[in-house]
């Protein structure tokens, strides 16, 4: 961008005392454009005219160190359309601020972030798409999730269920009309998916060849989306939102998942988890974290190997050992439903001596197992060959796209809400924040390796911990009253370390038992939209490789 | 030693004679029923390759059990199998360029089969021997290229055209390697006669402690041996060298389009061309059929096994290059180190002989 101010190098050298935080030094900075406060439970926030965002969100970029563009949330009132852009620091997570971009209700159109933060780009289609919110200045305001040819904006507040989302058949007549056969030139039009062995489920890759050379690329997702949040603003915040997170990032990661609604729901509420329940959900968390940690590293061999290799197979048996503890901790392969707000659901299974067993030997393997991984994939050299310099994504690009976890660390971005924004148990523990500088596919299955390591760490002090807990002082839950009924306007977004990123959920009150919106902010869907700058020039193969290495769920893109 | 393994004697000869026959009549029915016999000694092997030992030996690598279900280790799967695919529908997409699109399959099972007719197998079992042998065989096998090509084009499918492009690339740039390396045996023997080849390999290298080694080209010159496998991976599109399929990026390449029988015939292709990339080695480098005490047939048999179990441990272990590198690999790697194996061998050759 011309226009955009030059990146100031001072901002680094400040400390976090001398910038702005609090919501009046924010206020003050921002004196000329802001028009009022809204402040939220987990920040403060700030009022601005829709036509404003791109100069306040540049300003405070630039001079306030608010770096990352964690989620934007659109949200219909009675009155106006919200746009809510939540933004933090890459350096301190505690930092955060909202800003708040209302909108009249007949002409809801707003001014586009994504020329500030490149993120912005998804999270305002999707704004556009289920709210309704028009971006003016947006670079290609599409819909997102659901088809182009939808009528209506599902998350409005008088959206029809009941209309037919019938269209003519000259619409869809050929799906793949764009196929651009006809045209002159010297490059191909490709749909990579969505059916393709590689794309990790239902993504649809729209690519432009030269050659062999990838010249564009557009990911084109929502074939599953599952209204998510629509779902979990039709149910009550006590137990009935609780089974759906497994459902959203369905590799192995549930409790992540889980701990996200419990996180955002808790401080919400207000409620207190007991410490016993904190080191439980520490110790489930980590454990899910390997396992999936290990899925993307198996399947990320097998994008790269291109067939059924050990690697896979062995990744497969150490993923089904922490399933296994999990089960028994859960009575869930899956979709454990195992977090309650203000606790879990019960205490670890009996006999306790056994599961610790278990869970040591576990972890007793794992260095064994590890080792393995670096013979077979890391000190291979054809993978080093496929896999160094490719699928580059440098830090700023990095942030710019509100890149999180591994693929964050991977470009050396030092960057975990278990230490920076620490929730849980994780600050009373010792253990990493792991980051590799090469910014490249290897670096980012380096990350990954090295983060089980450091996940083995945490469970095994956990273990120690429960292992020596007082019989007596097993509390698994706090006093949960019956039903929940947040404040009409209480506003917060929690976030966690999900094994792909930060997994953030704004949730606002409108003093009934469930959410008045309930929005998902997904690590995938993020680093998802990094792909087009990793794989731009790059060959087909590097393009599979780094869509490995992102590591995505189409279940947590698409919600 | 070369009298007994190697009978003067073809096979349609043999045939002829046992049923009686001479002259023009006898060469044709013999050559039939030779070549009957020896494309069926070769599906046969290749049944059992493609559903069962394949299966098998990549889950022994990957701590797996595979099938053992049906039959004695599970080999009744090769039958199910047979029928399931067979059974299945032949879905023919819109658009596709017909006949090409129903020649190309029919291409490689042949090409490849079409290639044993000069091999060497032992017992006597040679169906022509002519004084261009080996070269034959290199053409034979090359045609498999032209298959995919027309599979790849006429699919009307893209990920096809991307398949079938990077096979002529790859063909091209280890096919030459694969000769050139393949003429530095040729050096020694002075000869092009499978034959000749193979009878020369049987004299004795050096005899160590009452054991005679003969001299078997991949004793006489290791380097081009090792040269050899691997253009004839990556002439026989194995990992790592099976960008022509690579699924996890193309789909299944130039075979994307084919189900049923199609998909039979070309996979049978494939492990027929696994074999005939032994075979074509075994005669070159590793004495053909000879061995030591077991009938030549067998050795032959399990010289291309040997191969065969080869390519799948390769595809087990390692990871598959990138389109570019590949090639890089073939053209300054391959075709540099044959060529120089080419010219150092002539000087040694000269200087001996």
């Amino acid at each position: 961008m011309s226009l955009e101010e030059p990146e100031p190098t001072q901002s680094a050298e400040k400390t976090a005392e001398q910038l702005p935080t609090t919501g009046d030094e924010i206020e003050s900075l921002l004196s000329d454009v802001v028009i009022g406060r809204d402040d939220h439970l987990n920040a403060p926030g700030v009022i601005i005219r829709p036509d404003d965002v791109q100069k306040t969100l540049r300003r405070l970029r630039n001079k306030a160190g608010f770096d990352h563009l964690s989620c934007v949330t659109a949200d219909e009132r009675v009155d106006r359309y919200e746009s809510i852009y939540h933004l933090t620091s890459y350096d301190d997570r505690t930092r955060e601020l909202s800003v708040v971009v209302p909108t009249t209700k007949d002409d809801p159109v707003s001014e586009s972030a994504a020329p500030v933060f490149r993120t912005a780009d998804w999270h305002e289609r999707e704004a556009y798409d289920l709210v309704g919110i028009n971006y003016e200045d947006h670079p290609d305001l599409r819909r997102i999730l659901l088809p182009q040819t939808w009528q209506g904006h599902p998350l409005s507040n008088n959206y029809d269920q009941d209309r037919p989302q019938i269209v003519t058949l000259k619409e869809w007549e050929n799906p793949l009309a764009e196929d651009h056969r006809e045209e002159e030139g010297d490059t191909m039009y490709i749909n990579i998916g969505p059916h393709h062995p590689a794309t990790h489920g239902v993504l649809h890759v729209k690519t432009v060849l030269d050659g062999e050379q990838i010249a564009d690329i557009d990911p084109d997702i929502g074939y599953l989306h599952r209204c998510e949040e629509q779902i979990c603003e039709a149910k009550t915040y006590r137990h009935q939102i609780m089974p759906y997170p497994d459902r959203w990032d369905y590799a192995s990661s549930g409790l992540l998942n889980e701990w996200a609604y419990a996180r955002a729901a808790e401080d919400l509420n207000d409620l207190e988890v007991p410490e016993y329940a904190q080191v439980i959900r520490t110790m489930g968390a980590e454990i899910c974290r390997i396992a999936s940690h290990m899925l993307a590293v198996g399947t990320f061999a097998l994008d790269v190997y291109g067939d059924f290799t050990a690697i896979f197979m062995y990744a497969m048996r150490d993923r089904e050992k922490a399933q296994n503890i999990l089960e028994d901790l859960t009575g869930q392969r899956m979709m454990f439903n195992y977090f309650r707000l203000g606790g879990v659901v019960w205490d670890l299974p009996e006999p306790r001596d056994e599961f610790f067993e278990t869970i040591r030997d576990f972890l007793e393997d794992l260095p064994t197992a590890l080792e393995e991984y670096h013979d077979l994939i890391s000190s291979n050299e054809i993978l080093q060959v496929r896999t160094i310099d490719t699928g580059v994504l440098p830090p700023e690009e990095a942030k710019s796209y509100g890149a999180t976890g591994p693929v964050a660390r991977g470009s050396g971005i030092d960057y975990d809400l278990r230490r920076d924004d620490p929730y849980g148990y994780y600050d009373e523990l010792d253990w990493d924040v792991v980051t590799e500088d090469g910014c490249d596919n290897f670096s980012r299955l380096l990350v990954r390796l090295r983060e089980v390591e450091e996940s083995a760490k945490i469970i095994e002090q956990c273990v120690d911990i429960l292992e020596g807990w007082p019989e007596d002082e097993r509390t698994i839950q706090s006093n949960v009253p019956r039903t929940l009924r947040p404040d009409d306007d209480a506003e917060i977004y929690r976030a966690v370390e999900g094994a792909k990123g930060e997994l953030g959920i704004y949730i606002r009150g409108d003093g009934t038992e469930e959410p008045g919106r309930f929005k998902i902010r997904s690590p995938c869907f993020s680093n998802l939209q990094t792909l087009p700058e990793m794989s731009s020039g790059e060959y087909i193969p590097d393009m599979v490789a780094s869509l490995g290495s992102l590591d995505i769920v189409l279940g947590e893109v698409d919600r | 030693m070369s009298a007994l393994l190697q009978s003067k004697t073809l096979l349609p000869e043999t045939i002829a004679n046992l049923l009686g026959l001479s002259g023009t009549l006898g060469a044709i029915i013999g050559g039939l029923i030779g070549a009957f016999v020896i494309a069926n000694l070769l599906l046969v092997q290749t049944a059992v390759a493609g559903p069962w030992a394949k299966r098998k030996i990549t889950a022994a690598f990957t701590d797996r059990i595979a099938v053992n279900r049906i039959g004695p280790f599970g080999l009744l799967v090769i039958v199910a199998d047979a029928v399931r695919l067979l059974s299945k529908e032949l879905v023919i997409p819109e658009g596709v360029d017909r006949p090409a699109w129903d020649l190309g399959p029919l291409v490689i099972p042949f090409s490849a089969l079409l290639g044993f007719a000069v091999i060497p197998m032992g017992s006597g079992i040679q169906l022509a021997d002519p004084e261009t042998g080996i070269v034959f065989a290199f053409a034979a096998g090359s045609i498999a290229s032209v298959g995919l090509i027309m599979m790849g084009y006429s699919s009307n499918n893209k990920f096809s055209l991307l398949g079938g492009l990077r096979a002529i690339a790859s063909n091209i740039a280890y096919e030459i390697p694969l000769v050139i390396t393949g003429a530095s045996v040729i050096l020694f023997t002075g000869t092009l006669q499978t034959s000749a080849i193979v009878a020369q390999q049987s004299e004795p290298l050096i005899s160590i402690a009452g054991v005679t080694i003969p001299q078997w080209f991949a004793f006489v010159n290791p380097f081009a041996f090792v040269l050899f496998v691997i253009a004839n991976l990556a002439e026989v599109g194995r990992n790592p060298f099976d960008i022509p399929e690579a699924p996890t990026e193309i789909v299944a390449g130039y075979q994307t389009e084919y189900s049923s029988v199609y998909f039979v015939l070309i996979y049978l292709g494939e492990f027929i061309h696994i074999f005939l990339g032994g075979a074509i080695a075994a005669t070159l480098f590793l004495g053909g059929p000879a061995g030591p005490v077991l009938p030549g047939f067998i050795w032959f048999t399990i010289k291309i096994w040997l191969f065969y179990f080869f390519t799948q441990w390769v595809r087990s272990a390692i990871p598959r290059l990138r389109v570019d590198q590949f090639l890089d690999v073939g053209w300054k790697g391959m075709l540099v180190l044959s060529f120089a194996n080419l010219a150092l061998t002539a000087i040694i050759v000269g200087v001996i002989a």
